[in-house]
């Protein structure tokens, strides 16, 4: 057994965790995945410094990578938030790919259908269309898991392959198929996303959306409804609530977020308007489990959920300067994301345990 | 008009290495998960392995490769068993955590060396000899779980790992040994994966064969046996997916369609086998602290 207890270091239970301390483990993992990618980029031959002000000067930079910034910070947010929810009752989405793509399929649907339509009318449809398509996507795992008791975890992986699929069918060579080799046709002009203060409208609709779900979360009584399944299935069953319905509720609500972020990659970033490459939209899709990360180190929480987001889609967007200004090898940035990531689920420890030192 | 094709045999061998693939990986998933860890990471594990036997093989051979392949796979089993028995970190989050590094990783690592591999390894008739090994692993894993003392302390840890603790089995050892020899095992699979089906190097290729194992996994209710048969529908599934012309000639329906489908029959199983009267006919049912730490009071 690793024994921590050995010495005069003893690890100590927690049982609730403040806000507080999860901000600081969060800023304490961040900072050990940089010291030890300093050592990779050391390895290479790079200055680590050079690098971290190169990254961040890009994605913070208006006139370079800021808009790119917000962009992906946003998508991270959909799928943090479409985490989060079905968590709250004790569901695990990790089919925030699947929905994801569902989202695009609906949007791109609407789009194409109903092209000629002013946008006024357009975009809500569109809109409509994206969350329709991840909603129900998500409830068929939420009612298989409702109904049958199938794990919701295998269920929502398998689904994500499925709808990888889907589009490649759809895109390549298929109904949807551009002049470009294996990329769609181009969205129509009047489905673009409109834009605020030089920010897709769509930017704006999650930050909304993750205020409203807080909200929903901790006043409504359906909100609690979903916490009181989530801390224990018997209590739940005691007291009336409904399992099926909750269990088919959180899941469709959180696919229809993940579509959501269907409509808002490929329309809000100009370098896209259209499904790319299978290649391309898969490794968009790969981004969305961020959501998991983020949707524990923020404790369920969509409200602080803003911010991390943004940091991460920070750290996406000026990862990619490593390979492309400082002509480190490819697969550079994402070797900093998968270090991140297990980082931060290797200080997941200290979510449930303190350590102290014991006075003898 | 639907005619048996002559690239039945070569279409046969080449779903069987599929099988193989699955088979390996899955059967050592079921060995962590009976002792009561869950490792969602297998994906991560059979792309590290396959980019190390990869790179092990350009330049030393292939057997060498699957050597560190297996080794690298024991390593990131081991891993996980820290975090997730020791640290007690949320199982999911930390085998999520081993496949989004493994992702980056490998892609940057062995990318850049993009290509076929020098050498082939040997086959018995068409047949990758690493089906045989897959075979007597599955043998071995069900003989320990049900006929010896070991693997009756395995599932005990799995099921009630307080009550193992009283009758004096050691909880963490036995999670960290079944979830490192399930890492060496899915590891191995991507060696094979890389060495003996592939034989070159592309950009992620594992394709979601790792996940398929896991799903494998869960339908399988926990045993070898069940695993072993679906390990070959689901080979055959693959297969049949990639090249449905080679049994049968002008076979109609276009790719992507049948990519879908090993994974939408993992679920249409999954639900079969979930409902109460398959659980309760059979008396089969997941460990029950599946994904649950270990915690002595």
């Amino acid at each position: 057994m690793l024994k921590l207890d050995i010495g005069r270091i003893k690890r100590e239970r927690i049982i609730i965790i403040s806000g507080r301390r999860a901000v600081e483990i969060s800023l304490l993992s961040i900072a050990t995945s940089f010291v030890l990618f300093s050592l990779v980029l050391m390895y290479e031959g790079a200055d680590p410094l050079v690098a971290y002000q190169n990254m961040f000067s890009f994605a913070f930079d208006p006139k370079l990578g800021l808009s790119l910034t917000i962009h992906r910070s946003v998508l991270i947010l959909f799928t943090t938030l479409a985490f989060i929810i079905p968590l709250r009752a004790g569901l695990w989405n990790v089919g925030m790919e699947g929905q994801f793509y569902l989202g695009t399929i609906g949007a791109f649907f609407m789009a194409y259908t109903f092209a000629s339509l002013p946008s006024e009318i357009l975009i809500p449809l569109i809109l409509l269309g994206a969350a329709a398509a991840g909603s129900l996507y998500g409830a068929i795992a939420g009612t298989l898991r409702g109904k049958f008791n199938v794990n919701e975890v295998v269920v929502t992986l398998m689904m994500n392959n499925i709808a990888f699929w889907l589009i490649y069918l759809l895109v390549v060579g298929g109904p949807w198929a551009g002049i470009a080799e294996s990329s769609s046709r181009p969205l129509p002009k009047s489905a673009h996303a409109p834009y605020i203060f030089n920010t897709p409208f769509t930017s704006f609709l999650a930050i909304a959306l993750a205020v409203v779900l807080f909200v929903f979360l901790t006043k409504t009584t359906t909100g609690f409804k979903i916490r009181v399944l989530g801390h224990s299935i018997n209590t739940a069953k005691y007291v009336g609530i409904d399992e099926f319905k909750m269990s088919v509720l959180v899941m469709s609500l959180g696919g229809a977020i993940a579509g959501l972020a269907g409509y808002h990659m490929w329309a809000g970033d100009p370098a896209f308007l259209m499904i790319p490459r299978p290649e391309a939209y898969k490794a968009v899709g790969d981004l969305t489990y961020w959501g998991i990360i983020l949707g524990l180190v923020t404790l369920l929480n969509p409200v602080p959920a803003i911010p991390a987001s943004f940091f991460m889609g920070s750290i996406i967007v000026g990862a990619t300067v490593l390979v492309r200004r400082l002509r480190l090898p490819f697969g550079f940035d994402f070797l900093f994301l998968g270090m991140i990531s297990i980082t931060f689920a290797a200080f997941q420890f200290f979510y449930n345990y303190r350590l102290k030192v014991m006075k003898k | 008009m639907i005619e048996i094709s002559p690239t039945l045999w070569p279409f046969t061998t080449r779903f069987l290495e599929v099988s193989t693939i699955l088979v390996l990986a899955a059967v050592g998933e079921l060995l962590t998960q009976r002792s009561g860890v869950i490792n969602v990471g297998i994906e991560g594990l059979m792309l590290f392995g396959a980019a190390t036997s990869f790179l092990t093989a350009q330049a030393f051979g292939p057997l060498w490769g699957f050597a560190t392949g297996t080794l690298v796979g024991a390593f990131l089993g081991l891993f996980h068993a820290m975090l997730s028995v020791s640290l007690r970190v949320n199982q999911i989050i930390s085998g999520m955590g081993v496949w989004l590094f493994a992702t980056g990783f490998v892609t940057y690592w062995a990318d850049r060396y993009t290509g076929p591999l020098k050498a082939t390894i040997p086959r018995i008739s068409g047949l990758t000899p690493a089906f045989f090994i897959a075979l007597a692993v599955v043998i071995i894993i069900w003989f320990v779980l049900t006929r010896t003392h070991f693997g009756l302390k395995i599932r005990s840890v799995g099921e009630n790992p307080a009550a193992a603790e009283v009758s004096g089995v050691n909880v963490t050892w036995t999670r960290y040994f079944c979830t490192t020899v399930g890492g060496a095992l899915g590891g191995f699979s991507g060696a094979v994966l890389m060495l003996s089906y592939l034989g070159a190097w592309s950009h992620l290729p594992t394709k979601g064969l790792g996940w398929l194992a896991f799903g494998l996994v869960m339908f399988s209710l926990w045993r070898p046996g069940i695993l072993l048969v679906g390990a070959l529908a689901f080979g055959f599934v693959w297969q049949f997916a990639i090249s449905p012309e080679s049994i049968f000639p002008g076979f109609p329906a276009p790719l992507p369609v049948n990519r879908m489908l090993p994974f939408l029959l993992t679920i249409i199983i999954l639900t079969i086998i979930s409902t109460e009267r398959f659980r309760r006919r059979w008396a089969l049912m997941k460990p029950e602290a599946l994904g649950q730490p270990y915690i002595k009071e």
